[in-house]
């Protein structure tokens, strides 16, 4: 293995886009299990939707105004709002009826829309892989080649991570939110309603899984079955950080991402296992996690 | 058990079982004399059903084991029977050598070696899963089952990675069909009777203790961790029996049968079934199987179907299918019994491990 400066920073770059990717999917989660304590197994799943249907609406733009890599903006805008609205009706339907519900019974509903929403994929746009290319230079550095998008997309995970602490702890929905994160009964004793709340979470929470799959359509090809192994990384990443905690699900996608990185250099078929191993030591040294409380455990 | 039970009121066998036992022993009468006779009906293909039936079932009963009666969820239950499939494998292809063929004596302890295999797995596993519980335990009985499917599906040297092994071909008495049924039946209902005496023995019962309030478990002197240890032990040993059985009626096994959607299937038929009852499990592999049988010859969309089947079943039939019928005989007797006397108070609980 060549231990230059270059192949380094270029593990060390695609680590920490990867690990945007897997905070923009995990803070749903986080923040879904945190305020209305259901674990949404089908996180990574609506994220692939997402990716679909942003690949989709790009070659629809591309067709209608020609060919340029700006149409994706608009695309991943539309996609994020399509999946925003399907995040509200999906919580109004059917996770609503569950909060009186077991676990087991949650995770059960999940895993019923993991099966239906992989299979519609597949019905809709069949088994092929997708991906959009975008005409980008990679740019030298340090004697190697990178590909300039990667910055796009840690300023866009760095950028949701800071709009999303600003809406927690400075705007008065945000607020309301960390306060359910405590305690719901208390939040909705005192007038607040909480099944909006509860609704506006959930969608959030899929809404951000959708700019994250929009935003890495380029740099990563998407297919039927990379969700399964995405949520059981991001479920590594929110155990990791502590469920219900921002800045945890952040320091912790950092931990995994990079941890991934490098370890798929040195040992390809074991990185999952260094994963494992690093939530293993962690749960056993903090089972809430490092960022979480103690009390939520 | 009911309030309203009264010695007098005995019917007949099946009313006299459901008193004694509740809903799983008419269940299981109904159920083994259908197993029994299943080989009558015309064709092949029912008996093959039948084996994955009995066999899905077993593992499906398994996990019960932990959900049901301990209370914690394992996502990650394939794993056992997927590392009981390959300690049978392994075995079977050594044995086998250059020959492809095996005599029953090697056969047999290729079938029993799947019992230490994944009860050393599960051992590993449920050290570290054991010290959490709820959501936690199940990520992380998920976690560790997807990292053995990933041991398993990339250490080509031993297990054949992505191939799994191929060709076990068992000897030559239970290459049929029906003496291949027959043979998982015995197997099958032996590992249902232990299943049975162990949920009737005091440890059964410290396990429901475990499952409705484990503090108040290690107040009375239980060691809590251990318990479930070796609970989870014991429930991997049974998935890897299961999947011993496996191996040679498929002539194959492959790394999928650790995966994700093999955990799922004994959730999807624990919970179809009714968790809350032994024979639970076992309805729910028959509803499961046929449905998964006869439904995937109509349409190749077969997750979409079972995906809004198992949203209705979690929507309106929280409990499960026995659950449903219980509470109707219950209603029944309950408005039976205040016909004679107005005022008596019985109830059924769904929690109730029957």
């Amino acid at each position: 293995m060549p231990a230059d400066f270059g192949s380094v920073l270029i593990q060390l770059l695609s680590g920490l886009s990867r690990a945007m990717m897997l905070f923009l999917v995990s803070c749903g989660l986080s923040l879904i299990f945190g305020v209305m304590n259901i674990l949404n197994f089908a996180h990574a799943t609506l994220w692939l939707v997402a990716g679909y249907l942003t690949y989709t609406l790009f070659q629809f733009f591309t067709a209608i105004f020609g060919d340029s890599g700006l149409l994706l903006i608009p695309a991943i805008i539309l996609a994020t709002g399509a999946m925003f609205a399907l995040g509200w009706v999906l919580e109004r339907v059917l996770i609503r009826r569950m909060y009186a519900r077991e676990v087991p019974e949650q995770l059960l509903l999940t895993f019923a829309l993991i099966l239906i929403f992989s299979d519609s994929i597949k019905l809709i746009w069949g088994v092929e892989n997708r991906r959009i290319f975008l005409p980008i230079e990679p740019i030298e550095m340090l004697d190697s080649y990178v590909n300039p998008y990667i910055f796009v997309i840690i300023a866009v995970g760095c950028g949701v991570a800071a709009g999303l602490w600003w809406f927690l702890h400075r705007t008065r929905y945000g607020k309301i939110v960390r306060a359910a994160v405590y305690n719901r009964d208390m939040v909705s004793a005192l007038g607040i309603r909480i099944s909006t709340i509860f609704a506006g979470v959930f969608a959030l929470g899929v809404g951000t899984a959708a700019l994250s799959a929009g935003v890495f359509l380029p740099i990563m090809p998407i297919g039927l079955g990379i969700d399964m192994d995405l949520i059981i990384q991001c479920f590594a990443v929110v155990v990791i950080g502590g469920f219900g905690s921002i800045l945890g699900t952040f320091v912790a996608s950092l931990i995994v991402g990079v941890v991934y990185a490098f370890s798929i250099l040195i040992w390809p078929n074991g990185a999952l296992a260094i994963i494992f191993l690093i939530l293993v030591v962690v749960v056993i040294w903090r089972p809430w996690g490092l960022f979480g409380t103690e009390m939520r455990y | 058990m009911t309030s309203s039970f009264n010695k007098n009121k005995y019917k007949g066998l099946i009313t006299d079982l459901y008193h004694r036992v509740g809903l799983s022993g008419p269940v299981a009468v109904v159920l083994g004399l259908c197993f029994l006779l299943l080989p009558l009906l015309p064709g092949e293909f029912p008996v093959i059903v039948g084996v994955e039936i009995l066999i899905l079932g077993l593992f499906a009963m398994s996990f019960n084991l932990i959900y049901g009666y301990m209370g914690q969820i394992s996502f990650g239950h394939a794993a056992y029977f997927g590392l009981g499939a390959y300690g049978t494998a392994l075995l079977f292809r050594a044995f086998q050598g250059g020959t492809g063929e095996i005599g029953y004596f090697d056969f047999f302890l290729s079938l029993l070696v799947a019992i230490p295999v994944s009860a050393v797995g599960a051992l590993l596993v449920g050290f570290f899963c054991v010290r959490l519980t709820g959501v936690y335990f199940a990520i992380f009985s998920l976690a560790f089952g997807e990292l053995i499917f990933y041991v398993v599906f990339s250490w080509y040297s031993f297990t054949g990675g992505d191939n799994g092994v191929q060709g076990l071909l068992p000897p030559p008495f239970f290459q049929n069909t029906v003496n291949y049924y027959y043979f998982t039946l015995t197997i099958v209902a032996v590992a249902i009777a232990l299943l049975w005496r162990i949920t009737r023995s005091p440890f059964g019962y410290t396990l429901r203790m475990l499952r409705d309030n484990q503090q108040r478990a290690s107040f009375l002197g239980i060691n809590v961790r251990m318990c479930m240890l070796m609970n989870f032990v014991i429930a991997g040993s049974f998935a890897g029996v299961a999947g011993a059985l496996w191996g040679p009626f498929q002539r194959s096994v492959s790394p999928g049968l650790l995966g994700w959607v093999e955990s799922g299937l004994p959730v999807f038929m624990t919970l179809i079934g009714g968790a809350g009852f032994f024979a639970g499990p076992m309805v729910g592999s028959v509803v499961y199987t046929i449905l998964s049988s006869y439904v995937t010859m109509f349409t190749v969309y077969w997750p979409l179907t079972i995906g809004f089947i198992i949203l209705i079943l979690v929507l309106f039939v929280p409990g499960g299918l026995l659950f449903l019928i219980d509470s109707r005989i219950v209603n029944l007797r309950n408005r039976r019994q205040s016909d004679k006397d107005l005022g008596s108070v019985s109830y059924g609980g769904q929690g109730e491990n029957q």
